[in-house]
């Protein structure tokens, strides 16, 4: 591409996209409160990440005999850190934190990070069901991990660019989520597979007492945990550019077409939260490798055909 | 006073509570679970996560020691709640949630307790005895990249190094001793399945009840008051049936088998044949339930009759979990009386079921049998 098609902003503004981030995870805890309280017939809910942040900040934490501390620390801390780099790169309409030339695959490079990540926190805490948390994790990450590589490679070659705001710009007509909706589906499953969200989080689960989580206290928790959000709001406002024609949309101005957009992948992805079953790590194993990956491959064959085609 | 007492305030409503059932009070754990969810409040699954520690039930000498474990392992600010009846919850929260507010009180607590954690000098055998979720297991995290097998007199922070064993392919593996239970969520009050690991695989396992309970029931009503006494079917069914949804992971449908539980527990029947209803269609509807169920603990008629099972545990978890909804739709509905029961599943005979399952398996293979709580059986079965 000879020019950019987003304007670089300087590197303050990423005080105002962490900002805008963090606002969007409140959002999801939100929601994922509430959608909890009606489920519990409880009512209320709106306000409880408040009351939940609060709990944790007040909590002391606390160590385990023989702990990792510093890994386990890096582990959860970690996960706070990744979302804010994942955002580097998405264009908020016209304007982007850093225009790299590879941004799709900095991307990629951030989510295949969670998988030390999550696997430090649950070795960290030097007890058995962390540790069998954190390998669930690895095994979960086997399975998504390559269908979701290939899944970010098809619009990169509809675009024939790796840089974000290229491929949201190649989108002006048609959406990618119209012609590739299999990569779409794909990638959403990565994004909830990083965050270790809903049907990815036996490594959290209840069967193993939390697992990753099962040691953790106070602050060392509410990173950990505002990491996970931040991940999937992360993952939810990078589908945007990829597949939903960024800043595309009538009436409202680019980047509040991209802040729309995101909130609803976001609401879905909460809202499937409850209603989906944890994929066992070994049975999910097959459906990603059997199933999953060669769908993604088949989808990128599909698409660069067309754009062979298209001349 | 002012920034610290008002995070205070606001954590107070957002309070975990770790609830630990004395087997026999299954009433008193239902009314905690009910009214902390009324409250806004979330069950705790770890003490590392708890605010509050709520011990349905006088607990017995074995008991009492992991509670007072438990206890240790919360981070603080922490409350205990000792509760011996259902009618006493509400109070005994009200009091949980106004001692969680005095903020000097937990400042001296925090002073004044151990400032390491370490592992109890009493710790049995091999140090795998009690601990129940694992943590501080001793005698687990001893992968060989700590120095190599061998000597177990080596012992880092009093952790012996694991001991090598054959796995089922006859390579040596390390195995790892992890006791399930007695305070784990969604398991059996009181059940505790001390297991052999190898990997996250169950080589080996033991079964008993926490403070040999099982002959001793009057005890347990003595103290309970209400409480006690043989549970209604139905709700102990709902009660097996959210346990084993909540381990699947489907929250909403876990969430519909407790509004269930606790509308037949209060006899609200109309609320509870609603609930009852969308639970089935939930439970019917989810092909992603039904393949993560799919499989689990598969008995077929030569499997029941070696582990001299009643003839309801057949099939997988799936099958299990459907015809037990479908019992709790006839008796919510009224519509036919209870069949005749054939009986639990003793607790005994679980190790030999769960050898050779994955740790997430034995949890929902468990949780989809109907574990008898007060079993004839009196022995202690070996896998």
């Amino acid at each position: 591409m000879a020019e950019s098609v987003v304007t670089t902003v300087p590197g303050g503004w990423a005080v105002l996209a962490g900002i805008l981030l963090c606002g969007l995870a409140f959002f999801a805890v939100a929601l994922d409160a509430a959608l909890s309280a009606r489920a519990q017939g409880t009512g209320g809910g709106w306000g409880a990440p408040l009351g939940r942040a609060a709990r944790l900040l007040r909590q002391r934490r606390r160590s385990t005999v023989a702990a990792d501390t510093l890994l386990w620390r890096i582990g959860g801390a970690g996960m706070l850190v990744g979302a804010f780099l994942m955002i580097a790169v998405i264009p908020l309409g016209e304007w982007t934190l850093a225009d790299l030339d590879v941004g799709v695959v900095w991307f990629n490079t951030v989510d295949v990070m969670v998988w030390a990540l999550v696997w430090l926190a649950g070795w960290g805490a030097n007890s058995a069901h962390g540790l069998v948390g954190g390998y669930r994790f690895l095994a979960h990450g086997l399975a998504y991990e390559l269908p979701l590589m290939f899944a970010l490679v098809a619009p990169a070659i509809a675009a024939g660019s790796l840089a974000v705001g290229d491929v949201a710009a190649a989108q002006d007509g048609v959406w990618f989520v119209v012609w590739m909706p299999v990569a779409f589906l794909v990638f959403l499953i990565g994004v909830t597979g990083f965050s270790v969200w809903g049907p990815f989080a036996p490594a959290l689960a209840a069967d193993i007492g939390g697992g990753v989580l099962a040691e953790l206290s106070g602050v060392d928790r509410l990173v950990l945990q505002a990491g996970r959000y931040l991940f999937l709001t992360a993952g939810a406002a990078f589908s945007v550019p990829l597949f939903l024609g960024g800043g595309a949309g009538p009436v409202l101005p680019g980047w509040a077409w991209v802040l729309v957009k995101t909130v609803a992948v976001l609401a879905v992805l909460v809202w499937l939260r409850r209603k989906l079953p944890l994929l066992r790590p070994d049975r999910f194993m097959e459906i990603g490798w059997m199933v999953l990956l060669p769908a993604a491959v088949l989808q990128d064959l599909v698409v660069s055909l067309v754009v062979v085609w298209k001349g | 006073m002012g920034l610290s007492g008002a995070l205070a305030r606001l954590a107070v409503r957002a309070t975990r509570v770790l609830v630990v059932e004395v087997p026999g009070h299954w009433a008193t754990r239902m009314e905690v679970e009910h009214q902390l969810l009324r409250r806004g409040w979330r069950p705790a699954w770890t003490p590392a996560d708890a605010d509050v520690l709520a011990v349905c039930g006088a607990p017995g000498p074995e008991l009492s020691e992991l509670v007072d474990r438990l206890w240790e392992q919360m981070p603080g600010p922490r409350v205990r709640a000792d509760i011996t009846s259902p009618g006493t919850v509400g109070s005994a929260l009200d009091a949980a949630a106004a001692l969680l507010l005095d903020t000097p009180h937990h400042r001296t607590d925090a002073q004044e307790r151990a400032q390491e954690p370490e592992i109890p000098e009493d710790a049995d055998h091999g140090g795998h005895g009690g601990m129940d979720h694992g943590e501080m297991d001793h005698g687990e995290m001893d992968h060989g990249g700590h120095g190599g097998h061998g000597g177990m007199d080596m012992a880092p922070e009093g952790i012996p190094l694991a001991e090598g064993g054959e796995d089922r392919d006859g390579l040596e593996m390390d195995v790892l001793h992890l006791p399930l239970g007695p305070v784990l969520p969604f398991w059996p009050a009181g059940l505790v399945l001390r297991c052999s690991l190898q990997g996250d695989v169950v080589v080996n396992a033991e079964a008993s009840m926490v403070d040999g309970r099982n002959d001793d029931e009057d005890d347990g009503a003595g103290a309970a008051g209400p409480s006690a006494g043989p549970a209604p079917a139905a709700v102990v069914r709902c009660d097996q049936v959210m346990a084993l949804l909540a381990l699947a992971g489907v929250e909403d449908a876990a969430a519909c088998a407790r509004r269930a539980r606790d509308a037949l527990l209060c006899g609200d029947e109309d609320a509870a044949r609603d609930a009852v209803e969308r639970l089935d269609r939930t439970v019917r509807r989810s092909w992603l339930l039904r393949s993560s169920l799919r499989g689990v603990l598969l008995l077929d008629r030569a499997g029941l009759e070696r582990h001299g099972l009643p003839g309801h545990c057949r099939g997988d978890a799936h099958d299990r979990l459907l015809s037990r909804v479908e019992r709790i739709r006839a008796e919510a509905g009224g519509t036919e009386p209870t069949p005749a029961e054939d009986g639990g599943v003793p607790w005994a005979v679980v190790p030999d079921l769960v050898t050779g399952l994955e740790l997430g398996s034995v949890r929902l293979a468990v949780a989809s049998l109907d574990l008898d709580p007060h079993p004839a059986v009196q022995a202690v079965g070996h896998g």
